[in-house]
This record gives structure tokens, sequence and C-alpha cells, in this order.
């Protein structure tokens, strides 16, 4: 895997100095577009009082907001492979920052739908892509570290988010929050800042320059690394080359790419039901609100936790090869806890589960695009983001009016004493906005309406019991971890074959590719020396 | 052990105008009723398995901690176990309060109280609602049971001004929807700020709440906004500021060594 990364890239990545900060930066780019859109459900009940509108239109807000963020992710895919990280998340800081201010003058519900939901949204994709983007630009041999690391940023922002959030409501009413949180969401373009662009030291060719330390340097010209590599590439004319330029449409001809694409989109089905349906299961077992939100946050903070650990862990040398299975593994393991839970007896059984499940949802999240980016290599890495995000939007703009049916309503009133839990409650609830938001789920003081799809919700509604639905996640969640596992067993196997093709290939090929590689670096050193000479000829005359 | 059992004997009246609800504390039995109406009821206290059997107790009733005149009875055994000791109440507005009827067997009392009120609006209304000059507001209240009409005041000090919306249609509207009234205030102004008080009028009496309304001018959310814009811009500048000064001593380091070489690097180092 990592080989054929390095020849994709055409350079070695710095894997460290500058890279920290620029993993900073992504942990706060990636922390406001996942944690943003759940915290400000906390102004959804004066929002709705305001405008006198239905609960379920006021969720639109929320809803339009992360379809516009993951519909958004084609476009930010092409703005990254032509102008770079840097400009795009600062950009899209702003975007989000002039739309939450345009928001809190806001006359009516549809002005909130535009400025927030769409606008709002696309700023945050423009954050989102970019900042994955750049991890893997920066690191290789450490970048399950730096991934892990910058996924920590979600549950991290969203437990900032939430009491501050609260707290500007207190003193501000919503008009004034929104037009506070757009500045603070400026703080966006400082981690865009902190994403410098990274200056690339090229692998010299064959016989080149020997007594360079850092290597000859140049431009990654896809044309140059091909000539590099000694392939070619035939020239596409039209429409679909164009496209291709500017995303990467070749993707969906990647066998591992449409292996992860297919777990994952299975996988999504059962894996954020289960964080929504803790609470009311645990109340259902006759625990009180206040013990049924420290479970949230138990399982929140053992998710802070597991965001940067599973990175660590996958960066050893026994897991880094093999980190497919590590992440198919991780998905089977979600789903074995949700096979086991309606099976552990009372609330400590529910903490067990918590911590096992928290643990899980953690390895999941640090690996999900480490995965990708093992699969597709960095170079790519952008595009086939883009198009993953795109496939999993559907379902966002799908989920309200599907599941409008399937509606379950959570009492739970707020005491003095629980209104930490209560904030934490809110925003763990919230955390089950992953990657896809097929439900949605948003939580107002005095309680919370879910959305789910039909299948889930229709569980509880039909069977009133809950271990059916969690039966359901675990299948839902073990199976397409059983598949990625067997599936990249074979592509593991299949990669090997061919390189082994590629090599006998290249045996009685070598000697005419020899002969025509030797002639190009000829001519390339010739160029060279010709350069060199036009230089001192140059510098001669302009000294005095 | 001794059972205590006590059911409110219904209306003599009507139905729905009252409702129940009771809790054990220990040895404390309160039953709350929620009383609409002027009625008559009939509170009964039933006992049961009472130790050594005995042929008769003595019981009587308080009416807030104060023993009710003539109130003393004695009262037999009904088939063989229970003791029935009621009483009927006529129930106006000032008869409100806590009712207990207490009886003494051996050397014992055993009390059981019944709280009768108005029903209460329990939600806990701390945290004023925030709302800024020109803009407007919606103050809601809920009940559980259904008042005859609702009532806004505003508290000016201790005394409270009612609010007709009817009069001042520019400034007020009342919306009322059995168990739920909104009060929308209009081209808010800093003088609207202070204690609202919404009365849920039942025909005994009236029940009570309160919401507080802050308003400020446009001015406060603009203060930390400023203050964070500043921060935003000055780590922008900084940070891209840090890089240049790195770059520009890493062109000048590179300079210090020959000529060419300085030249061919700068020459090369390009930006992806």
């Amino acid at each position: 895997m990592p080989s054929t990364t390095v020849t994709s890239l055409g350079y070695t990545p710095p894997d460290g100095g500058w890279g920290w900060a620029v993993v900073f930066g992504s942990f706060l780019s990636i922390g406001f577009s996942y944690a943003f859109p759940k915290s400000l459900t906390i102004y959804f009940k004066e929002v709705q009082e305001y405008f006198s509108v239905s609960y379920s239109e006021i969720a639109w807000v929320s809803s339009i907001m992360l379809a516009t963020m993951y519909a958004g992710g084609p476009v930010s895919s092409i703005l990254v492979n032509r102008y770079g990280s840097r400009p795009v998340v600062m950009v899209g800081g702003l975007m989000v920052g002039v739309a939450m201010v345009a928001a809190s003058f806001g006359t009516t519900i549809m002005h909130l739908y535009i400025c927030v939901g769409v606008i709002g949204g696309l700023g945050l994709a423009f954050n989102l892509q970019p900042a994955l983007t750049i991890i893997g630009k920066y690191f290789l041999v450490k970048r399950p570290m730096a991934n892990g690391l910058a996924m920590a940023g979600s549950p991290v922002l969203l437990f900032t988010l939430a009491p501050l959030n609260q707290f500007l409501l207190d003193n501000f009413g919503w008009r004034g929050s929104f037009f506070i949180l757009g500045a603070i969401v400026l703080n966006c373009c400082v981690a865009g800042a902190l994403m410098r662009p990274i200056t690339i030291t090229a692998k010299p060719p064959a016989n080149q320059s020997g007594g360079d330390d850092d290597g000859a340097v140049g431009k990654t010209d896809p044309q140059a690394v091909r000539l590099i590599d000694g392939k070619q590439r035939p020239e596409r004319a039209g429409c679909l080359a164009r496209v291709n330029k500017l995303i990467d449409l070749s993707l969906f001809k990647h066998r591992g790419y449409l292996i992860y694409l297919v777990g994952n989109v299975v996988m999504f089905f059962g894996f954020f039901a289960p964080v929504v349906f803790l609470a009311p299961y645990a109340k259902h077992q006759g625990t009180d609100e206040y013990s049924a939100a420290c479970l949230l946050s138990i399982f929140a903070l053992v998710d802070m936790v597991a965001r940067p650990g599973t990175g660590l862990v996958s960066n050893t040398r026994w897991i880094r090869p093999r980190i497919q299975y590590f992440f198919s593994f991780s998905v089977a393991y979600n789903g074995a806890c949700h096979l086991v839970c309606p099976l552990l007896p009372g609330y400590t059984g529910l903490v067990v589960y918590a911590v096992f499940f928290g643990l899980a949802f953690g390895m999941v999240c640090a690996l999900l695009f480490e995965v990708l980016m093992d699969l597709v290599g960095a170079q790519r890495f952008s595009s086939a983001v883009g198009l993953a995000t795109i496939i999993e939007c559907g379902p966002v703009l799908l989920g309200p009016p599907i599941s409008g049916k399937s509606c379950i309503i959570l009492r739970f009133t707020s005491t003095q004493s629980s209104k930490v839990n209560n904030l934490i409650f809110h925003t763990t609830v919230h955390h089950l906005h992953f990657t896809t938001q097929r439900s949605l789920e948003t939580c107002h003081a005095n309680g919370c309406v879910l959305w789910t799809p039909s299948p889930l919700g229709a569980l509880v509604d039909i069977f009133m019991d809950y271990k059916y639905m969690y039966f359901a996640c675990g299948v839902m969640m073990l199976v397409p971890g059983l598949f990625l596992f067997i599936m990249n067993f074979f592509n593991y196997r299949w990669l090997k074959q061919e390189e082994h093709e590629k090599k006998r290939e290249e045996l009685p090929m070598g000697s005419a590719r020899e002969l025509a590689t030797m002639e190009e670096t000829k001519d390339s050193e010739q160029n060279i020396k010709l350069n060199q000479e036009k230089q001192l000829t140059d510098s001669d005359n302009k000294e005095p | 052990s001794l059972h205590i059992i006590f059911i409110n004997v219904q209306k003599i009246v009507c139905f729905d105008d009252y409702f129940t609800t009771s809790q054990h504390t220990g040895h404390v039995i309160v039953q709350e009723l929620e009383i609409l109406k002027p009625q008559k009821i009939e509170l009964s206290c039933i006992i049961s398995d009472i130790p050594n059997n005995p042929t008769h107790i003595i019981g009587y009733w308080k009416k807030n901690g104060n023993e009710i005149e003539n109130s003393k009875q004695t009262v037999y055994k009904v088939d063989k176990q229970r003791f029935i000791f009621k009483r009927i109440f006529n129930i106006q507005v000032n008869d409100l309060g806590n009712y207990s009827c207490i009886f003494s067997y051996l050397d014992k009392q055993e009390q059981v109280t019944f709280l009768l009120k108005v029903p209460v609006m329990k939600d806990k209304r701390d945290k004023p609602i925030v709302s800024y000059v020109g803009d407007s507001v919606v103050l809601d209240c809920k009940i559980k049971r259904m008042p005859n009409t609702w009532q806004w005041y505003k508290s000016n000090g201790t005394e409270k001004v009612l609010i007709n919306a009817t009069a001042d249609p520019m400034n007020y509207k009342i919306l009322l929807e059995k168990n739920v009234t909104k009060l929308t205030v209009l081209n808010l102004t800093e003088e609207d700020a202070g204690k609202y008080i919404c009365s849920a009028v039942f025909e005994i009496k009236s029940s009570e709440s309160h919401v507080y309304l802050k308003v400020l001018s446009l001015i406060e959310p603009l203060k930390p906004f400023i203050g964070i814009t500043i921060e935003v811009v000055i780590l922008v500048t900084l940070i891209l500021l840090y890089e240049r000064y790195g770059r520009s001593r890493n062109d000048s380091s590179v300079d210090d060594s020959s000529g060419t070489d300085g030249r061919r690097t700068r020459q090369r180092n390009l930006v992806h």
C-alpha cells in the first residue's frame, strides 16, 4: 500500500513539523463541520415560537444544512484539486460567518433555510473536504495518528459548542446568538491559515542529481509523474475529459473504492440509531433522566479518547499494513456491541455497553477516512471523499418526510441539577449525525423529537421494545463488517497478483523500456546542463 | 400491619370538576385535588387491619392545621374489618387548603391529608426571555386543565397592570387556545422589559405564573462580535506573517551558500 501512494503523490510528505499545526487546523475545521449543525438545534424551540411554525419546519434548517454539506462535497473537491486547501477553507469559514450574520436579521423561516441551510452548509462543505485532504498531503507514515487526532475535533467541539450556545441563548436570545456565532465560526479561517500549502520535493528520475541532498525539485505535474513511471495515458476528448480533469470519476472503476462505498452505505443504516436510542432505552429500563444523560456523557467522553487512541494503534507496524481489516473489525465490533446490549442487565450493564459502544463508535469514526486514503491514495482522496459524500447525502433530504410517521417523542424535562447533563444529552444525542444523516433528531429544552428511518422507528413502534431495534442494528453492522473483511481479503490478494503480473510484464519489455528511460534521462540531463550554463552566463552578465 | 385506604367520593355536583393525584412519603399520606369549580366534596378515609381489633375508633378533621369544631366522631366498624370516616365539605373560594382526617387507636395517631387547590403551572421560569428593541417576542403559558379564560398582566413593582390587547393592537396580541395562551409584544422598547404574569381564570380562583422579559439594544451582541472578529484577524495575520518570515529566512540562509545553488533552489521551489 505505501509504495503506491508515494508514487501517486510524487513526493515524500514531511510527517511532522508544521504537519502538527495542520492537524490542529483540521481538528478545528472538522469539528466545526460536524458539530456546528448539531449544536444549532439548541435554538430551535425559540426560533419555532418566534416564527410560529411547526417543529418539522424548523428541523428542516438543520437537515438542509447537513444535506448541503454533503452535496457540496464534489464542488469542494473540485476547488481543492484546483486551488489547494487553504483558500477553500478560508472562503468556507467566511461563507458560514456571513450566512449566520445574515440569518440573525431574518424575517421568515425561508430566510433561515437559505442563509443557515444552503450557504452555511456549503461553507461547512468547503471546510470538511480540504481539512481531510490536507492531512493526506502532510502525513504518510503517521497518517492514521493524524487522522485520529483530527477526527477527535468533532466530539470536542460539540462539547464546547453546546454549553456555549446555551449561554449565548440565555444572554442574547436567538438573534444575538446567531450574530455572535457568525464571528465564532470565523475561526475556521484561522484553521485555514494554518493549512500551509506544501512545497514539494519530487523524487529525482534515475541517474539525475546524485549530489543534491533533497533531490531535484519540480512540479508534480501529472504528466511528469507519468514520464517517471514510464506509463503513457491516452488522451480523452470531450466533456468527460473535462469533468475528469476537475474530479476523478475513474474512481468508480476502482475496486477498493467500490467495496468501501457498498460497505459504508449498508453500515450507516445501523450506525447512529443506537446512540439516539441509548437514553430512551435506559429510561425504558427504569433509570431516571439524570442517569440516562450520564450514559450519554460517558459515551461521548469515551468517543473523544477513542479517536486519537485508535489513530495511535492503527499507526503501529502490526496494524498499518492491515488497516482495512482493522476497519472491518471495528464495524463488526459495533454490531457485536448492539447484539449484546439487550442481554445486559440493569444500569451497570448499560454503563458497560456505553463504554464499549463509545469505543466502537470512536474507532469507526477515526478510521473512516483513513481507510479511504489508504485505498485510493492521497492524490485521489479529494475526489473520492467528495463522491462518497454526495452518495450519502440523498437520505438526508429524504429522511424527515419518509420517517415522519415513525416519530418517537421523549419527554426530558430539565431540572436545575441536571442542566449540565441536559446539555450533554443534547449534544451527544446529536452526535449521531455522523457522516450520513439518515435520521434527524432535534432536541429542544423540554423534549427530544426523533425522526428515524421507517424501519428502525417502526420496529420500536410495532414491538414497543427496544431490543428488536438493537438486534436489527447489530445485524446491520455485523453484515457490512464481515463483507468488508472478506472483500478486503480478496482485494489484497488480487492487488498482490496484479503487482506480480506487472513485474512479470516489465521483464521482457525491460530492455526496451530501459533504453527509452535512458534516452529520456539523457535528454533531461542535457536540458538541465543547458539551463545551468544559461544561468551561469546570466549571473556572469548580472554581476558587476 | 396497618392499611389505610382512602377514597375521595364522587361529585355531588358533576364530573371533571376536580382531579386527584396521591403520593406517599414514609408514613404521611397526601392526596392532591385540583378543584376547578366551587362544589361539595366528600372526603373519606377508610381504615382497615388495625392491630388488636378495637370495636371503634375516634377521629376528627383538621383544616389548614386547625381542628374543625364539632368534627370529633366515634367511628364504628363496617363489615367487621374496616372503619369508614368521612365528611362532606362545601368548597368555595376561601375553602381551598389542606384538610386532614386524623384518627387515633391505642396510643397512636394516623393522618391523611387532602390538598385542595387550583391547578398549578409547574414549569420553572427562572430564565428570562431575551429580545431586541424594535423586534417582537412571544410569551407563552401552558396549563394542564382548561381554564375559563386567560389574562395577562404586566408587573410594575408591586402592582399588576392588565394588558388589554383589543385596546392596544399595535403593541399587543393575545392568543387564547384552550390550555395554551400566547402574548405577542410588538415594537419592543426598553420599557417593555420586566415581569409578565399570565393568569388562568377558573371558576373558583385564578392560577398564576410569571415570565421575565429582557430587552436589549442592538449594540449588546455587537461587542463580542467585534472582539472575536478582531481576534480572528490578528491570528490569521500572525500565522501568515510567521510563514512569510520563515520562508524569507530559508531563502536568505540559502543565499549565504554559493550564488548559483541559491538561485537554482529558489527557481525550483514551486508551491503545490
